[in-house]
């Protein structure tokens, strides 16, 4: 009896001395991307190096709200922070300087200078993603002359979309359009960049009112269930849509479930440029973090190159290490991959970030005057467009940060 | 020690407070303390009270029509519903042959959350659901029909009438089946001896008498109609917003704590206003028939 409790003790021990480090991410949520990197990356790295590593799934409120009060408290429990660009900025007072730790691949410095501000290297990029189109291969018949599907513009997709309605009589372009979809970056980051060149400073420019008149005669030849569409992966397999708009791991489904049936494009340019949303998130460690040694060790594993490659196969996000884009496997992910490579090269690219340390109202802004113009038909109406503006620049003012790129770059 | 801690405690007269204790600490810590500070979320901001998050509210695109579809939705479920779920008791408690068999059928749907059961009727209406590939197989359409879509706004109305219907009905003949177990059989047969017979004996003797589980059932039924979401979020998304949609939305999409409080806090003055009006209105006269 007394030497099972000694084994008892013994064991309690051990378990004890394994490291146990806290990982707070606002990326991973979808229940199948959480159970993808506790199962797929973060059991092999704890096998590898001991430690064990609590991935802490939270929304942004509680990621803001958790960051401050560890740093006003002097100390915490979170050893390692995952979060997009405009998460990790507006608490680079209270992030270490992460420059001292190796990436595990090369990261180039036009990502890793993202990271630096305040004087320091706050963050490690981790993976990046974007939005494009994705068109099945029936489409192409359809395509307008002259244009190209590397290289579109608005206009042309508003001539493809009604070749395919004159000729079947079914409208087979698709954007996400419901409650829970991604409709505000495509407004916010897409539209209004291609159309005006920025996304906050000219909202109701004379450029934004043809901007919603294009939209307009788009939305005839947009499928009518648009506005229940959370997500493009099921509609486009479903084959209501031939040509869709949205992130690139809410297609993934559809690429990798029928990879010869679909090719990943760049989003089309505006008058004023071809505006994309580059999204990046990086790997940042509090300055109140209990293990330092083991954040840097995490991250250093999450930044090698089959990690990566990893990462790319579960969630949907890209590599940010050069020596992974060669690793991509071929098939559904070299597709997403060619779309993705040739989305940043365009030449007449406008590279957006999304807009971060504001309330979440802003989505809201946008949505409602899509709402009201595109889906409910209305004239475009200036004094709205100026209302709205005045109510957007409001929430940049309370508070207090600056425009998102390319506004404020 | 037994007679002082009785004198001390008064367990003699106070002891059904005592054991109620518990119970009222549990309910006041987990459950009022919440409710008032979700309900201060709503009139109070960073400068205190203010009345500002309910402008904000009244002043929000969607807010007429989720006021107009919560109602619409409200006084379009429950009295078919009510109907339906009478003529369903009344089925059952006939004693006919073969009735507990429906008994199981009626109360499947009870079984499975509302969300499910909006997918279910998702699978059914949507653009290449069982409606129209039955309708196409048939011939009747050419082509398949976007029943949910802005454009039909009638008919996606319609499909979350048929799946809160669908799903809820037995929620409302559950009770009246208890309220109808609860009439004396003497009522009824006094009543067939003196000639009321079937629709008669209904109308004239089983339905007063089942007033208070009707009330019972409507109150009920009505505050759930009013909170009706999950089934409008599968079928609708936003194309007919509901007070509680608006106030998931406010709350998760918009992270405005204090406006999706708001909204919720009317959601809870229209559902105790209707609760008056029932308790009112509905008063049942048993007590002096039975007397």
């Amino acid at each position: 009896m007394k030497r099972l409790i000694l084994l008892g003790v013994l064991a309690f021990g051990l378990l004890a001395s394994a490291q146990d480090i806290t990982w707070m991410s606002t990326q991973f949520t979808p229940i199948a991307e959480g159970e993808f990197v506790r199962n797929q990356i973060l059991a092999p790295f704890a096998e590898e190096t001991g430690i064990s590593v609590e991935l802490l799934n939270v929304e942004y409120a509680e990621f803001a709200a958790r960051i401050e009060a560890e740093y006003q408290a002097g100390a915490g429990e979170i050893a390692v922070l995952c979060g997009l660009h405009g998460d990790l900025a507006p608490f680079a007072y209270a992030l270490a300087d992460v420059s001292g730790i190796t990436p595990g691949g090369t990261i180039g410095s036009a990502l890793m200078s993202k990271g630096y501000m305040a004087g320091k290297q706050v963050y490690i990029p981790l993976m990046q993603a974007t939005y494009l189109m994705v068109v099945n291969v029936k489409a192409m018949a359809y395509l307008p002359v002259g244009a190209c599907p590397w290289a579109l513009t608005y206009d042309d997709l508003l001539a493809w979309a009604r070749n395919i309605y004159e000729a079947t009589g079914e409208q087979k372009l698709g954007i996400p359009a419901g409650p829970r979809s991604l409709l505000h970056r495509f407004i916010h980051g897409y539209l209004y960049p291609s159309f005006t060149g920025y996304q906050v400073l000219a909202f109701d420019s004379a450029a934004a009112v043809d901007m919603w008149n294009y939209m307009q005669e788009l939305w005839q030849y947009v499928n009518p269930a648009a506005p229940t569409w959370d997500a493009m992966d099921t509609p486009l397999l479903a084959e209501e849509v031939w040509i869709a708009w949205d992130h690139t791991a809410r297609v993934k489904e559809a690429i990798v479930q029928r990879p010869n049936d679909f090719i990943a494009i760049p989003s089309p340019a505006g008058p004023a440029g071809r505006g994309f949303i580059s999204v990046l998130a990086g790997l940042a460690i509090p300055e109140t973090s209990p293990d330092p040694d083991a954040a840097a060790q995490l991250i250093q594993y999450l930044t090698t190159p089959e990690v990566q490659v990893k990462i790319l196969e579960g969630v949907g996000f890209f590599p940010v290490v050069a020596e992974a884009a060669g690793a991509v496997p071929a098939g559904a992910l070299q597709v997403l991959a060619t779309g993705v490579s040739a989305q940043a090269a365009s030449p007449d690219a406008i590279v957006c970030f999304i807009p971060g340390g504001i309330s979440d109202e802003y989505k809201k802004i946008y949505r409602d005057t899509f709402h009201k113009f595109v889906i409910q038909g209305e004239p475009v109406d200036a004094a709205y467009l100026r209302e709205q503006a005045t109510r957007l620049r409001e929430l940049y003012l309370e508070a207090g940060v600056a425009y998102p790129a390319p506004d404020g770059s | 020690m037994n007679e002082r801690v009785r004198k001390v405690l008064g367990t003699d007269t106070l002891l059904p407070y005592w054991l109620l204790l518990p119970t009222l600490a549990f309910i006041g810590v987990f459950f009022l303390m919440p409710l008032f500070k979700a309900i201060s979320l709503a009139f109070y901001g960073e400068d205190g009270f203010t009345l500002a998050y309910f402008q904000k509210m009244v002043s929000d695109v969607r807010f007429f029509d989720a006021l107009k579809f919560t109602f619409l939705f409200a006084v379009t479920i429950v009295p078919l519903q009510v109907v339906t779920a009478l003529a369903m008791a009344l089925l059952l408690n006939s004693g006919v042959r073969g009735s507990r068999f429906f008994l199981y059928i009626f109360a499947l749907p009870l079984g499975i959350s509302d969300l499910a059961a909006g997918l279910i009727w998702l699978s059914v209406f949507t653009h290449r659901g069982f409606l129209n590939s039955a309708l196409y197989a048939l011939g009747v359409i050419e082509r398949p029909i976007h029943y949910l879509s802005y454009q039909n706004i009638n008919f996606t109305f319609l499909s979350v009438v048929v799946a809160e219907h669908w799903r809820a009905t037995a929620i409302v003949m559950v009770i009246l089946v208890a309220g109808l177990q609860m009439i004396s059989k003497d009522y009824l047969e006094v009543a067939e001896v003196l000639g009321a017979r079937g629709w008669k004996k209904i109308w004239y003797v089983v339905l007063p008498l089942l007033k208070p589980s009707l009330q019972s059932a409507l109150i009920i039924r009505t505050i759930f109609a009013l909170q009706t979401f999950a089934v409008v979020l599968a079928l609708a998304g936003q194309i007919t917003p509901v007070l509680a949609g608006e106030a998931y939305f406010w709350q998760f999409l918009y992270r405005n704590p204090n406006v999706a409080s708001a909204y919720a806090v009317l959601l809870m003055v229209i559902a105790i206003g209707m609760t008056w009006i029932y308790l009112r209105y509905l008063k049942s006269r048993v007590e002096v028939i039975r007397g």
